[in-house]
């Protein structure tokens, strides 16, 4: 477990960079906070980071957008919000179509507001935002 | 000619059949499956995954919807559906039961962007009522909703340009999350606008992210953190409610007026549509309305009923597109686009 502080959008950019650069074989990361915490921002850095060309914009109501990425390891970013759902059981992942990127090697999986997953998906990392101050940020990675 | 539109991109099912003969337009009749009373209940969020209720609601719907306009499937010639964008599993229902439904009567299909139907949708007259078909082009569409602002350059039927979007969150997104906030009901748009009313605009100073930047990008994020920053220094009571919404609105609905009427003084326009979920709002359509009073263009805004997601405008969009002759394509090979899109 790493705590981090964030203080900038230069700070979080770090951060993405480096929760992929160590990746292992894990490619699930799971973000949870509340509301304006940041997640997003490190969405986006996640995004910049594969090479994402598209505006990465907040999936909150599509639940999930998928982006072509130019990364030697993952084909596309897949990038889901359950932030709408109340709660999210193996059902819910068939259904929302994100089971199959879960199980596909080539894609790079970022889920918001997993809190809302009825349990834990197994071999992912961890990311929890919790807002300390105005602009200031405690990213805990596990 | 009778068309069938379907939408199911996003939490609406709905159909609609619409009838249109020499330049005249009825909407015959529509249904849309909301899920919003279900959404109340939960606070905001979503108790099943709209895919399953799509699926649940699709065959109801379209029989409801060719029941109450009194003709037949038998008697449809044009059937239109939405390909994206919007989440797969979901618009898939909706496209795969219209192809089925194309195939079955042999009759043209035809794949439509939401975005597109949007952009139509102020052509719209209520449903049982009938009103000439006449649009000019060019002009410029702003598209606000919960997943979208999009300021959009419609040049013909099938000719569009994207002039800016937003950066992050969409402004529907940023009402409904402000709202959670403030611990209003859902949908927070609506009681947003409710509490604004009566509240004062001037009393929380919230920034307008992005108002003056050369571009026509927006970005709803910021003002959102900054309504967080606000509410953790006061404790929450009816008066801040009522203060932070008039305040939270003012702000939101200033960025999109100013970027609005720039991008008509740039590209020389005089006629403008607002659509989508958030040109319900009355604050924004007061506010549009004032300013293009001023500066003499022409405003065009949707019926209610079409504010949101609906069938009707996908089926004049795709009635559109069928007539000048696009995506002629093989359907049954066609599958759907959760990013298309508007070119």
């Amino acid at each position: 477990m790493k705590i981090n502080i964030s203080k900038s959008l230069e700070d979080t950019n770090k951060l993405a960079k480096n929760v992929l650069a160590n990746l292992g074989d894990k490619k699930l990361l799971l973000l949870q906070g509340d509301l304006g915490s940041g997640k997003t921002t490190f969405a986006k850095a996640v995004a910049q980071h594969l090479g994402v060309e598209d505006v990465v914009t907040s999936p909150t109501f599509t639940l999930m957008k998928v982006y072509k990425t130019k990364h030697k390891q993952f084909d596309r970013l897949v990038h889901v919000d359950l932030y709408r759902l109340d709660s999210v059981g193996v059902d819910e992942l068939v259904e929302l179509g994100l089971q199959e990127f879960i199980d596909d090697s080539k894609s790079l999986v970022l889920i918001e507001w997993s809190e809302r997953l009825e349990k834990k998906i197994e071999n992912s990392i961890q990311i929890i935002f919790d807002i300390k101050k105005d602009k200031e940020r405690e990213i805990v990675v596990k | 000619m009778l068309i069938l539109g379907i939408e199911t991109s996003c939490d609406e099912t709905s159909g609609a059949v619409l009838n249109i003969q020499e330049n005249k337009i009825t909407v015959e009749s529509q249904i849309i499956g909301s899920q919003i009373d279900i959404h109340k209940v939960y606070g905001g969020v979503v108790p099943e995954v709209a895919a399953r209720e799509h699926v649940k609601n699709i065959i109801p719907i379209i029989n409801q919807v060719l029941v109450e306009s009194g003709y037949g499937m038998h008697d449809i010639d044009l059937v239109a559906v939405t390909r994206g964008p919007g989440l797969a599993t979901s618009l898939m229902v909706g496209f795969e039961f219209g192809k089925t439904f194309a195939f079955t009567k042999n009759i043209p299909f035809v794949p439509v962007n939401h975005l597109a139907g949007h952009v139509f949708s102020p052509v719209l007259p209520i449903v049982g009522k009938t009103r000439k078909l006449d649009i000019k082009f060019p002009f410029l569409s702003l598209i606000i909703s919960g997943g979208h602002t999009e300021l959009v350059l419609v040049k013909n039927y099938n000719q569009f340009e994207l002039l800016g979007r937003t950066l992050d969150d969409a402004v529907g997104e940023a009402f409904d999350k402000v709202a959670k906030m403030l611990g209003l009901d859902y949908p927070g748009g609506p009681e947003i606008s409710k509490y604004a009313e009566i509240g004062d605009e001037k009393a929380f100073d919230l920034p307008r992210p992005m108002i003056d930047s050369d571009d026509f990008n927006f970005s709803f994020a910021g003002l959102k953190t900054a309504v967080l920053y606000q509410l953790k220094k006061v404790k929450i009571t009816k008066k801040i409610k009522q203060d932070m919404s008039a305040s939270f609105q003012k702000a939101a609905v200033d960025v999109l007026v100013k970027k609005t009427f720039k991008a008509m003084r740039k590209y020389e326009l005089n006629h403008v549509v607002v659509v989508g979920g958030v040109s319900a709002n009355k604050f924004l359509r007061n506010n549009i309305q004032t300013q293009a009073n001023v500066e003499n263009i022409t405003l065009q805004l949707p019926e209610l009923d079409y504010t949101g997601d609906n069938g009707a405008m996908i089926a004049l969009a795709g009635y559109f597109q069928y007539k000048n002759n696009e995506n002629k394509q093989d359907y049954l090979k066609l599958a759907v686009d959760p990013n298309l899109q508007l070119v």
